[in-house]
């Protein structure tokens, strides 16, 4: 960590005569290419003597057509068994006593994640049922538990296939690129057909998307231990599988964890489109609301499915890192609130009611337990002492265990015998449906909100989308095949530079030009306007941790809410057109931008600041002359994600009106085309792989420049 | 597992429930799968056939959330649903792929038409004729208008909402260039994009030219107006309007072959658009249940299903 101030990083002063030439040079070719799209009469195409012969389109669709006539039994019979898994997790979900199944959740969540996790739960708990999306949410877990545990079995094994081969990895590596980033609608329909309809096609389209994840951190997780680690094994003896099992996964499993956290995530954002092949579920509530512009439903909908990722995605990081820190015996120890708020009095005084209701119940299941290990000792010690005495210890040792069984136990015997408990009560529900919709009509008919979007949409379009979409479909193509294949040459190498122009050929060929121009015009836009407002607000975070707190569960929810949840208001308010899909990119792409840029200003080193104003630089000055080049690495980050999630959501904004390749990939949807849909889908993977190489190129070089 | 003892006992509580009541579906006549349509206008014709053979043939039918589409044929096709109703023929360009009638290769079954019948056309909001354009009744009328309709991406020329996708073959901005109307036709991908923009501004009282079709639960929440066109022609298609949409039910072959009776009562349907519109009313206006709605009308109209019955 010593960042060089004055050498050859190109955001501080140094070298401005070469910087000032490769400026000029930039400018130039800007300029020439301007003539160029200015005298080019219509958009630019690749000619048809390459793209005629190359129906790749036509290849897919026959093979296609061999694969459903020789190995759908195959498939089918897969789908059986999973279909029989499924069927007995749900059935085991939905009819058990509403009360048992929030305890199976809740009970992780105290054990793992403290109070704070189990009330948390609870409260989602209680929400799915109140506004009376009990059984959707008991399908959906059912559906997405599946997925997830399929994805783990799958994706750990993969990823200790990748970390003991190289070669292994070498292969796969690209086979998980195009997995993460081919959109789902093209293979939704072939799935119909392989694998029916209803669960098991849900479960194998959300294994495609979410099984990366957990392959890539199983493998860099072994990877990452040192060798001198190994050495030593290996120089007592131990054989490769003993190392692998007893050494190399035990201590790669925070990073597994890290990776199922991920999986999970991936996982619950597929849960809509599971619908659109008839899988029933919180997905098919909302799809049923949007479909009637009910958006205080499908937002209630949505929310299920946010407190869903939420829960399951503290609980999963909670699992990872679980460590008691230890606390002087003189103070407390706090159960709900941060323990760094022990310096308030109030803090320590809403604390010590629920300290002593932990301890009376600590106390009374730790008793419930003691008779119990009391008990089943009696019994075993018919067959002998020592087998009873053990019976005991590994019960008083695991009370939490035990407790919880008492308490599960207990539900059931009492659902069973005495008061029935059944479904979620009635007298729980609740609904916010009407004022939503309220709300959101009040916003759509208010003069100043709607003279606020026009604005804004005027902007957009008039000054960045119309001109950027006339300049990439104008310009020759052989020129941006160029330009591209030179820039992945000077940022990341030579080989990288022919697969740029191989990649970009291939979308050329498929006779997709001008709708990829328009996605990577959309997804640039968008990118843009993610930094115009992210950068701002992230900056503000960073100084104010007041803000930090309230921040934070917006983002969340704006990560996790399914993004057909805001599409039907943005069209209300915007109508639908290409300034619409840049809007709604936008809010599914921006909480990254905002969280990098967080991290990377709060992560400065406080002396570093501090000589900067010791030398009486202002703010501003700090800001923008130390904190923000600092804070390049992480906001670049922000950068590569939020290119992504931009891409990944040109494939949902064609239902708002958006263009391109996420277009064709509609289309071929409705016409049932597989070819075509994977032509354009390509388009996207080959696209996404070319600019997330890219600018993780441009971080590296920044990371580089500040010598991190 | 550690919870084995509570789990197992309940598991095996309720697979025995699973396997009896299997056994109990297993007594009627049989057991059937069907989409239900995501229009109300469909769920209401669904339903009907669903109650008449659950309630006459003695039928099981499992009603599945699915968004209509290449997708329901599909598995239509595979035979993983058994039918489903009221196929409206100028949306769902797989008939002409998969249905014999239509030109297909007979992988999905036509059973017969289900007596409602749809039209298209262009439509405009009823405040803008009272307030605006009293004389707007014609598309020869729509360009003294234009300006009303035009926005930021079309600039002097006026906006169409127009057929959501290019799969539903409406060919709308060659029939608007044909017919000479000065307007850009734009594509929102789906009909719920082009219902949510038509609310909102609807909502805001301004100007609007959109598809659409009736029957069509739109209409019970906007007031609309619809625009002339001239009448249908094969020959000069598109520069005119739509042929009436004839809408049918359709099936699995061998599900047509194997359970007659339920697809002759699918094939004999004759449901009229005044009877669909008085239970999609109840439905979407009054906010009642479908199931309650259906089953009412039923008990009420004997005389116009119990013909349908084979």
């Amino acid at each position: 960590m010593n960042p060089d101030f004055s050498g050859d990083n190109p955001w501080f002063a140094g070298k401005d005569a070469r910087r000032l030439g490769l400026f000029a040079l930039i400018l130039a070719g800007f300029l020439v290419s301007l003539l160029l799209v200015r005298s080019a009469e219509e958009v630019t195409e690749l000619p048809r003597s390459i793209s005629d012969p190359f129906t790749f389109a036509e290849w897919v669709n026959q093979a296609e057509i061999w694969l459903k006539e020789n190995y759908r039994w195959f498939t089918r019979m897969i789908a059986g068994e999973i279909e029989t898994a499924l069927y007995f997790v749900e059935d085991f979900l939905l009819d058990s006593p509403w009360l048992f199944i929030l305890m199976l959740l809740v009970l992780p969540a105290l054990y793992f994640g403290g109070l704070p996790l189990a009330l948390l739960t609870v409260a989602g708990g209680l929400f799915w049922g109140g506004v009376g999306m009990w059984e959707a949410s008991m399908q959906t877990l059912a559906l997405m538990g599946m997925a997830v545990i399929l994805s783990i079995a799958l994706g750990v094994t993969l990823g200790i296939l990748c970390s003991q081969s190289d070669r292994f990895e070498l292969v796969l590596k690209p086979v998980l690129d195009t997995m993460q980033t081919m959109p789902a609608f093209v293979y939704l329909l072939p799935a119909v057909f392989f694998f029916g309809i209803g669960g098991p096609p849900a479960i194998l389209a959300t294994m495609i998307y979410a099984l990366p994840p957990v392959v890539r951190l199983t493998n860099l997780g072994i990877r990452q231990i040192s060798p001198e680690t190994l050495e030593a094994a290996r120089s007592f003896g131990a054989t490769r599988l003993q190392i692998l099992f007893k050494l190399q996964i035990p201590m790669s499993l925070p990073s597994i964890m890290m990776g199922i956290n991920q999986t999970i995530m991936m996982a619950l954002g597929l849960v809509i489109l599971a619908t659109f092949i008839g899988a029933e579920g919180l997905g098919s509530e909302v799809w049923k609301a949007i479909y009637k512009l009910k958006v205080g439903w499908s937002l209630e909908g949505g929310i299920c499915i946010v407190f869903m990722a939420i829960i399951f995605d503290r609980l999963s990081m909670a699992i990872s890192n679980r460590q008691k820190i230890p606390l002087p015996a003189s103070s407390m120890r706090f159960h709900l609130l941060p323990q760094s708020w022990e310096v308030h009095s109030w803090a320590t005084a809403v604390e010590r009611p629920i300290s002593l209701v932990w301890k009376a119940c600590a106390a009374c299941f730790g008793w419930c337990v003691d008779r119990l290990a009391h008990g089943l000792a009696m019994v075993v010690r018919v067959t002998g002492d020592s087998r009873s005495e053990s019976v005991r210890n590994f019960i008083s040792s695991h009370k939490f265990l035990f407790g919880s069984i008492i308490v599960l136990t207990a539900i059931l015997l009492i659902d069973r015998f005495g008061f029935r408990i059944g479904g979620f009560p009635e007298a729980l529900t609740f609904s916010f449906r009407e004022p939503v919709d309220a709300g959101v009509k009040w916003l759509s008919s208010n003069p100043t909100f709607i003279a606020f979007t026009k604005g804004l949409r005027a902007v957009i379009y008039l000054g960045l989308l119309n001109p950027l979409n006339i300049y990439l479909t104008h310009i020759p193509w052989y020129v941006v095949v160029i330009v591209l294949g030179l820039v992945g040459w000077i940022s990341v190498g030579r080989n990288f530079g022919i697969t740029c122009i191989t990649l970009l050929m291939f979308i050329g060929a498929c006779d997709l030009w001008t709708e990829a121009m328009l996605t990577l015009s959309s997804v640039l836009v968008s990118v843009f306007v993610c930094f115009a407002f992210g950068l701002p607000i992230g900056v503000l975070a960073a100084h104010s941790r007041r803000f930090d707190m309230f921040l934070r569960p917006i983002l969340d929810a704006m990560q996790t809410l399914p993004s057909f949840v805001y599409l039907i208001p943005v069209l209300m308010f915007f109508g639908g057109n290409i300034v619409s899909a840049v809007i709604a990119t936008v809010v599914y792409a921006m909480p990254p931008v905002i969280r990098l840029t967080t991290l990377g200003i709060s992560q400065i080193p406080v002396t570093y600041t501090e000589v900067a104003s010791s030398f009486g630089s202002t703010g501003m000055q700090t800001l923008g002359k130390v904190k923000f080049p600092m804070a390049l690495p992480s906001i670049m980050l922000g950068l590569n994600q939020a290119v992504m999630m931009a891409l990944a959501m040109q494939v949902v904004t064609p239902l708002i009106g958006g263009g391109g390749l996420g277009r064709d990939v509609f289309n071929a949807l409705n016409i049932s085309d597989t070819g075509y849909g994977l032509a354009a889908g390509t388009g996207i993977v080959l696209l996404a792989i070319i600019l997330d190489r890219l600018s993780q190129a441009w971080t590296r070089t920044q990371r580089k420049a500040l010598g991190l | 597992m550690n919870l084995s003892k509570s789990t197992q006992t309940l598991i095996g509580g309720v697979s025995a429930a699973v396997l009896l009541s299997t056994a109990s579906i297993a007594e009627a006549s049989g057991r059937l799968s069907s989409p239900i349509p995501d229009w109300t206008g469909g769920a209401v014709t669904c339903k009907v056939a669903q109650l008449i053979l659950e309630n006459e043939l003695d039928y099981n039918v499992k009603a599945i959330t699915m968004p209509s589409g290449a997708g329901v044929y599909e598995a239509i096709a595979a035979g993983d649903l058994d039918y489903a109703c009221e196929s409206w023929p100028s949306y769902s360009s797989s008939k002409d792929i998969m249905i014999k009638e239509f030109g297909g290769d007979g992988s999905v079954a036509y059973l017969g038409p289900v007596g409602i019948i749809g039209v298209s056309t262009y439509y405009v909001p009823r405040y803008f004729i009272e307030e605006v354009a009293p004389d707007l009744k014609s598309y020869k009328e729509l360009n003294k208008y234009k300006e009303h309709f035009a926005t930021l991406e079309t600039g002097d020329k006026g906006r169409l909402i127009a057929c959501p996708t290019p799969a539903w073959e409406c060919d709308d901005q060659k029939r608007l260039d044909l017919l000479g109307v000065d307007f850009v036709a734009v594509e929102l991908g789906t009909e719920t994009a082009a219902w949510a923009e038509a609310q909102g501004a609807y909502d805001r009282k301004e100007p609007f030219l959109l598809y659409a079709w009736e029957p069509h639960w739109i209409h019970a929440k906007l007031d609309l107006v619809a625009i002339e066109l001239p009448a249908h022609d094969p020959e000069k298609w598109p520069a005119t309007g739509w042929a009436e949409d004839v809408t049918f039910n359709y099936g699995n072959p061998v599900f047509a072959q194997e359970h007659p009776e339920a697809s002759a009562l699918l094939g004999n349907m004759n449901l009229t658009n005044g009877e669909q519109a008085k239970m999609v009313l109840a439905v979407d206006v009054e906010g009642r249940d479908i199931d309650e709605v259906v089953s009412e009308w039923l008990a009420a109209n004997e005389d116009i299903w119990r013909p349908w019955l084979p």
